[in-house]
């Protein structure tokens, strides 16, 4: 058999989601080349009243978001070391690595010149927040990649990669931690610029720091929202009981967030707050479905045990996060008087692409690489003594099979 | 960003009164021409009123607005030149990732597309809504008025400036300033009392007079704050933060593993005291 044939043959044996997913994926492809042939103007509904649309509202504000369980799962069991919690840190890094490498590309295909994507890092300009997110995007995309090199060490018995990347787990939680927090927040100082534009409902200056903590508490549910997929549709073991201690730690996250937002509801913004209808109505579902409701569903003893509620309570954690980066970034940007903006074929079906692309190459990593049966007290990260240089002195414990 | 160096009283300022303008569109013409721009097929009636093309775009970096209103019931027109307003601190160059725009010690702000990445924070930013893409292009480029650099630095003035026959001064935004407030001294009837460009944006190179209200004119009430400054109250605790994080996290792992280290010496001491019992 040649190795078209295998792969055929592999792809054949999928189940018919991973197939629907693959074609959503190569039909995004399509319309992106599209986009390379006929130009933004023909392929997309923006215009000079409406600069960014989905690909940069879904793609890059909410999709970095929505990528933050890595750093935040990496903070609470490296750095604060409870240590049970170790089984959800691998997919939390693959979700992650992927959500990262899409943002990268959703940019590329928003980008005017991507081809000069590298400029930046030869052009400085550290009063854009465009330049920092671009740098951080970059930076954290390539630890995420060394984070992901670690399963992928693990399955080929790459023993002095594999050895190197344990030692750098606890410095690269860090480093992720540090670089996230700069980006997460910058994507909203994006919004400070737009003074006259954005609705006095979300702008405010302490926008940067909302970002940043909505991001944290959306990673964390992010974590919960896959274990439970996980073990509902893979068959993967039932981790409720590590969930639990995330949803102790939410709430705590998500108090601060609604206090500063009253903060700065109430003390930081100007002129009218409700003087638009459709805004408000978007601002309470935004509140009342995505903080609210989770926030109190949190506080229940019942869903440190109870599954479904976990899943149910983090679904609307990230379903509030994405009305609320579409809030900032679309819907209340929106001028009154202006006709309105919304996404055409073409840019929908991108978008959904690139959300299939995401489960798709999520899938299939899980099937081919250790992500969920990583337990790292069962790991051999020892170097195997190929010259025999600790044998002659009868100490070796490298692995036989490997000499 | 070089602009704070700039010694903003001597920058090159326009000053449009449009209660001198006639609305002859002279001034768009001239800026087609000297920019070699493409005209635009456009349909009478397609923007409000009676303005054509009905907005800046690509190809039209300058055209003059109109507006109808009532006077002692007579309708009448009230014209504005919409063009870059070529802020002191403007904000397209404080968030292009890559610089591409810069406040020249002359005045105008200009766009090196050779820099452009394409990424459009520029048009998100602009508070007047001034830079424009080339969306008919499949790697577009963004496009606005230069404020003829080209013409200004070689001891010309801009083509609408040179081109228009009443309306528009050309000069240091000092002189621009005291000329306007002489005829708002000299003719108190005929202007309303604001020279829009003054502060909005922190200040701009162009400066307008006007009779009717702004807001009436179709003027955006814009904030006096230089734009920049808004984002930079953020991004200025950029490094702060980054070694903050950094450090906390560190201190709070050290602890965090002292904690289990101590606990695994404790439970080895106590192993061998076991074992020598």
């Amino acid at each position: 058999m040649t190795a078209a044939r295998i792969v055929i043959n592999e792809i054949k044996g999928y189940h018919r989601f991973i197939k629907f997913m693959m074609v959503l994926v190569g039909a995004a492809a399509l319309a992106s080349a599209v986009r390379f042939i006929f130009g933004l103007g023909a392929t997309t509904n923006l215009n000079d009243l409406y600069p960014w649309g989905l690909w940069i509202s879904f793609d890059v504000v909410t999709a970095v978001p929505l990528a933050a369980g890595a750093f935040t799962i990496g903070i609470v069991a490296h750095v604060f070391h409870i240590k049970k919690l170790e089984p959800l840190v691998r997919p939390a890094i693959v979700t992650g690595f992927l959500g990262y490498s899409l943002v990268c590309v959703g940019l590329l295909l928003d980008l005017g010149q991507p081809q000069r994507g590298p400029y930046v890092l030869f052009n400085w300009n550290v009063h854009s927040p465009m330049f920092e997110v671009s740098m951080c995007v970059m930076a954290y995309t390539t630890v995420l990649f060394l984070e992901f090199l670690h399963p992928v060490s693990e399955r080929f018995g790459w023993h002095i990669p594999l050895r190197l990347l344990r030692t750098l787990e606890l410095p690269f939680a860090i480093l992720a931690a540090m670089i996230s927090t700069l980006h997460q927040s910058t994507l909203g100082t994006f919004f400070l610029i737009a003074v006259d534009k954005l609705h006095n409902l979300w702008y405010n200056p302490l926008l940067p720091l909302q970002f940043w903590l909505s991001a944290i508490f959306t990673g964390l549910s992010i974590v919960i929202f896959e274990a439970s997929l996980v073990h509902k549709y893979m068959g993967q073991p039932d981790e409720s009981d590590l969930l639990a201690t995330l949803t102790k730690i939410i709430p705590w996250i998500m108090g601060v967030y609604m206090l500063v937002k009253v903060y700065a509801l109430a003390f930081l913004s100007h002129g009218p707050l409700f003087d638009r209808p459709v805004l408000t109505a978007l601002f309470s579902v935004e509140v009342v479905v995505g903080l609210l409701i989770p926030f109190s569903m949190f506080l229940t003893k019942r869903i440190r045990t109870d599954k479904q509620m976990q899943l149910r309570a983090a679904s609307l954690v990230i379903t509030g996060l994405v009305l609320n980066r579409f809030n900032v970034s679309m819907f209340a940007m929106h001028q009154p008087g202006q006709p309105a903006y919304f996404p055409n074929f073409i840019e929908s079906v991108v978008t959904i692409g690139i959300i299939a692309a995401h489960i798709l190459f999520f899938v299939l990593v899980a099937k081919y690489f250790p992500i969920f049966e990583h337990h790292p007290e069962a790991t051999d990260y020892t170097i195997p003594d190929r010259f025999r240089k600790i044998e002659q002195h009868g100490e070796g414990h490298g692995k036989a099979s490997e000499a | 960003m070089s602009s704070s160096t700039i010694d903003y009283g001597k920058t090159k300022t326009f000053l449009i009164d449009t209660t001198k303008c006639t609305g002859c569109r002279g001034c768009q013409v001239a800026c087609k021409q000297w920019n070699q721009l493409k005209g635009e097929k456009t349909t009478f009636f397609t923007g409000e009123g009676y303005q054509n093309p009905p907005q800046m775009s690509e190809f039209t970096f300058t055209r003059v607005k109109f507006k109808d209103y009532e006077k002692h019931g007579q309708n009448e027109f009230a014209f504005y030149k919409e063009m870059c307003m070529h802020c002191n601190d403007p904000a397209c160059a404080s968030v292009c990732p890559v610089g591409a725009f810069h406040k020249t010690p002359e005045g105008p702000v200009i766009y090196n597309a050779k820099k452009c990445i394409g990424c459009r924070f520029c048009m998100v930013a602009c508070p007047f809504g001034v830079p424009k893409y080339e969306w008919s292009k499949a790697f577009p480029l963004v496009k606005k008025c230069t404020g003829c650099y080209s013409r200004v630095k070689n001891g010309l003035h801009p083509a609408c400036a040179t081109a228009c026959p009443t309306a528009i001064t050309y000069g240091s935004r000092d002189e621009m300033l005291k000329e306007a407030e002489k005829r708002m001294a000299a003719k108190p009837d005929r202007y309303f009392k604001v020279i829009y460009g003054k502060e909005e944006a922190g200040g701009t190179s162009v400066l307008y007079l006007t009779q009717q209200p702004l807001d009436e004119l179709g003027f955006r009430p814009v904030t006096k704050r230089p734009l920049p400054s808004y984002t930079w109250q953020a991004l200025r605790f950029v490094p702060g933060i980054f070694l903050t994080v950094g450090g906390t996290l560190s201190l709070v792992t050290w602890f965090q593993h002292r904690k289990d280290r101590v606990r695994r010496e404790e439970e080895e001491r106590n192993n061998r005291k076991e074992g020598n019992q």
